[in-house]
């Protein structure tokens, strides 16, 4: 995944974010790598699905994509520039965020249409009547009835809501959206009806995506790659389907068992997971999973595991490649 | 089936009186539990479900009438019961862990004080006796050195560990019923299957019967002995877990089943099946079947007051569709964009 790939539309090289807490007047000054040396690219029209518990750093990820979070270290690429030398004007033209929250990502004083309309009024994009045409047009696209233009956020439904928020992501014709649990605060049936725009709309305008979950079932079904991140570090990658199919890393495979799938009499299954926590101040040495891994080894508890990458896909796991191969 | 049911609900309503109208959170429900049963209530934000066991726990918001024709428990009727007399039965005969352990439990206060407070108030015994039995519930939730953790204030737990705690604070005084809504919403997948394992083994060792109120079919699926399936206020579908997930007769919890991506392969063209329009407005008198407008079979029958009908296997739902109007739900993918 860290080749460059000539379609790759967005890259982040060796990113790493680390947040410094307390020490300022009682405490010890910690520190927490929320994000470690992630590398990962996205293909045009491709949607990269991140995956991962709360607090694995997935969020931080993308706050660092949507430039609204700097680095520590690494950078990011997008359409072959990097981020730190794009003016944010320019930046949010290709790239527009979709929030978990449809409830407090919209403005509640503001109309649907004035919602929709912001993004083309801050890059004064046409006249006063072209971009109320745009707004009908973008409403007509994510399948918002005209009659909404002039309701407040209060009066829609959480669906609805979250229409708005992907119509007013579009406005400025974005090459990429990153949305950030965009159905996790939706009931099912009308997260499938989300999921399907999104899905629609990737065709119709050929996005690319990076979709933020922490559910398998969803990523299973939307995404064409998926990154698993556990403590910070992507400890497995690749294919949706080989992913799925054959998870490597035990924390992948744990997250696959943890499917609810809505099949009675299977009961609950086996997580094959120990109880082990750990703390992300003070990350254990090793493999960072090793305290809940069910298949840690000795060597587990001392010495981190190399990213192995083969025809499967990326994994960072001692389980995998002779003896954790050295390869980039 | 000469035994009695722990509970049984019979014609439960809950109407609340809001400034645009009333609102008819709950319809005429009708439900029981066996000891040692469990029931899942299922349904989409908004259904009722909630409301439905916080009427049994007689602990509705203070402007909502409840309206019952008989509530039965442990051969008791408490329909007409004081707030005294359900005081005595809530935290002893009934158990409740509720989805956010952060907001229900008071933030000022150990751990410690709070489960023996539940002991205490319910049970003889001295405060030793209640740390006693606080320590042996933290050990049996399976949370590591209990003693230290009693001590601590609920902040300082994770949302694991604050809803282990929770189900230590439900059963600590063995109750023969345990009310569940939505204990795993908040947490993390592999999370949620730890504290539902939790649960469910502990519910089996206590023998206690569990009301599990979720929007989850996966959790249904994996843990309901019976299920009650919501909409719109009413009950419109419930029996035996396995028969109504074989063979739903109410559109929509076929609709339910249908809408969900798990264990579908990826594929590019692929797309859900998913329920059109939103939840119809409660407010005002109401007849018919709620799910008419957005149902994909709704006739003309629809609009009336829909009789209670018996399935071959048993299970009971509220639709006018005729048997095998409604497929198994196993086609879940339409091919191609709409």
């Amino acid at each position: 995944m860290t080749e460059t790939v000539p379609d790759t539309v967005l890259e982040c090289r060796n990113l790493s974010r680390r947040f410094d807490v307390g020490g300022m007047w009682r405490g010890q000054a910690r520190s927490l790598r929320a994000v470690d040396d992630v590398s990962v690219s996205v293909r045009r029209g491709e949607i990269l699905a991140i995956v991962g518990e709360s607090g694995c750093g997935k969020t931080t990820m993308s706050r660092m994509v949507l430039g609204l979070l700097e680095p520590t270290d690494g950078s990011i690429v997008i359409e072959g520039q990097p981020l730190a030398e794009i003016d944010r004007m320019r930046m949010s033209r290709s790239l527009q965020p979709v929030f978990q929250d449809p409830y407090s990502s919209l403005n509640p004083r503001h109309t649907v249409a004035q919602i929709i309309g912001m993004p083309l009024d801050v890059h004064r994009i046409g006249t006063s009547a072209e971009r109320k045409a745009r707004v009908r047009d973008m409403m007509k696209e994510v399948g918002l009835p005209g009659r909404f233009a002039h309701t407040y956020p209060g009066q829609l439904s959480g669906g609805q809501r979250q229409r708005v928020a992907i119509a007013r992501a579009l406005a400025v014709n974005p090459r990429i959206l990153i949305c950030d649990e965009p159905t996790s605060a939706l009931d099912v049936s009308v997260q499938a009806q989300i999921l399907n725009l999104l899905l629609d709309l990737r065709e119709r305008l050929g996005l690319t995506y990076i979709f933020i979950s922490h559910d398998l079932s969803v990523v299973q079904f939307v995404a064409d790659r998926v990154a698993v991140m556990y403590m910070g570090r992507i400890v497995e990658a690749g294919e949706t389907a080989e992913v799925t199919r054959r998870p490597r890393h035990p924390y992948t495979q744990a997250l696959m068992r943890a499917v609810l799938t809505p099949e009675p009499g299977l009961g609950l299954p086996d997580l094959q997971l120990q109880a082990g926590f750990a703390d992300p101040f003070n990350p254990p040495p090793g493999c960072h999973f090793h305290p809940r891994c069910a298949q840690a080894m000795e060597r587990c508890r001392v010495e981190a595991p190399i990213r192995l990458h083969d025809d499967h896909g990326d994994v960072e796991c001692h389980l995998y490649g002779n003896g954790g191969q050295r390869k980039l | 089936m000469s035994v009695s049911p722990l509970l049984a609900v019979e014609d439960l309503s809950v109407r609340i009186p809001l400034a645009a109208g009333e609102l008819n959170a709950v319809s005429n429900v009708s439900f029981s539990v066996m000891r040692g049963e469990t029931l899942c209530f299922v349904g989409e934000s908004g259904c009722g479900k909630t409301m439905t066991s916080l009427a049994v726990l007689r602990l509705l918001p203070k402007a909502a009438r409840f309206s019952a024709k008989r509530v039965l428990f442990e051969d008791r009727d408490v329909t007409a019961a004081n707030e005294r007399g359900m005081a005595r039965l809530r935290g002893k005969r009934i158990g409740m862990i509720f989805q956010d352990p952060m907001t229900s439990m008071n933030p000022v206060y150990t751990i410690g004080n709070q489960l023996e407070e539940v002991y205490l108030r319910h049970m003889p015994g001295s405060r030793r006796q209640a740390r006693e039995r606080a320590e042996y519930l933290l050990s049996r939730v399976g949370i590591m050195s209990p003693r230290l953790r009693l001590a601590q204030y609920p902040h300082e737990l994770s949302g694991g560990l604050r809803q282990r705690m929770m189900i230590a604070m439900a059963l600590i005084c063995e109750p023969t019923l345990i009310i569940a809504d939505e204990p795993t919403t908040a947490l993390d997948v592999t999370v949620q299957v730890q504290i539902l394992q939790l649960l469910v083994s502990l519910q089996r060792e206590f023998g206690a019967a569990l009301i599990l109120i979720t929007h989850s079919l996966g959790v249904v699926a994996r843990v309901a002995d019976r299920v009650a399936v919501m909409y719109g206020g009413r009950i419109v579908e419930t029996g035996p877990t396995e028969a109504i997930f074989a063979q739903p007769r109410h559109p929509y919890t076929h609709g339910l089943l249908a809408c969900l991506p798990s264990g579908q392969q990826h594929d590019r063209h692929a797309r859900l099946q998913a329920i059109p329009g939103t939840v119809p407005s409660l407010i005002g008198e109401t007849r018919g079947c709620e799910f008419r407008s957005r149902c994909p079979q709704a006739r003309a029958g629809c609009a009336a007051d829909i009789p209670v009908s018996t399935a071959e296997d048993g299970h009971l739902y509220r639709c006018v569709l005729p048997p095998g109007a409604i497929p198994p739900p196993q086609s879940a993918i339409r091919a191609g964009a709409a």
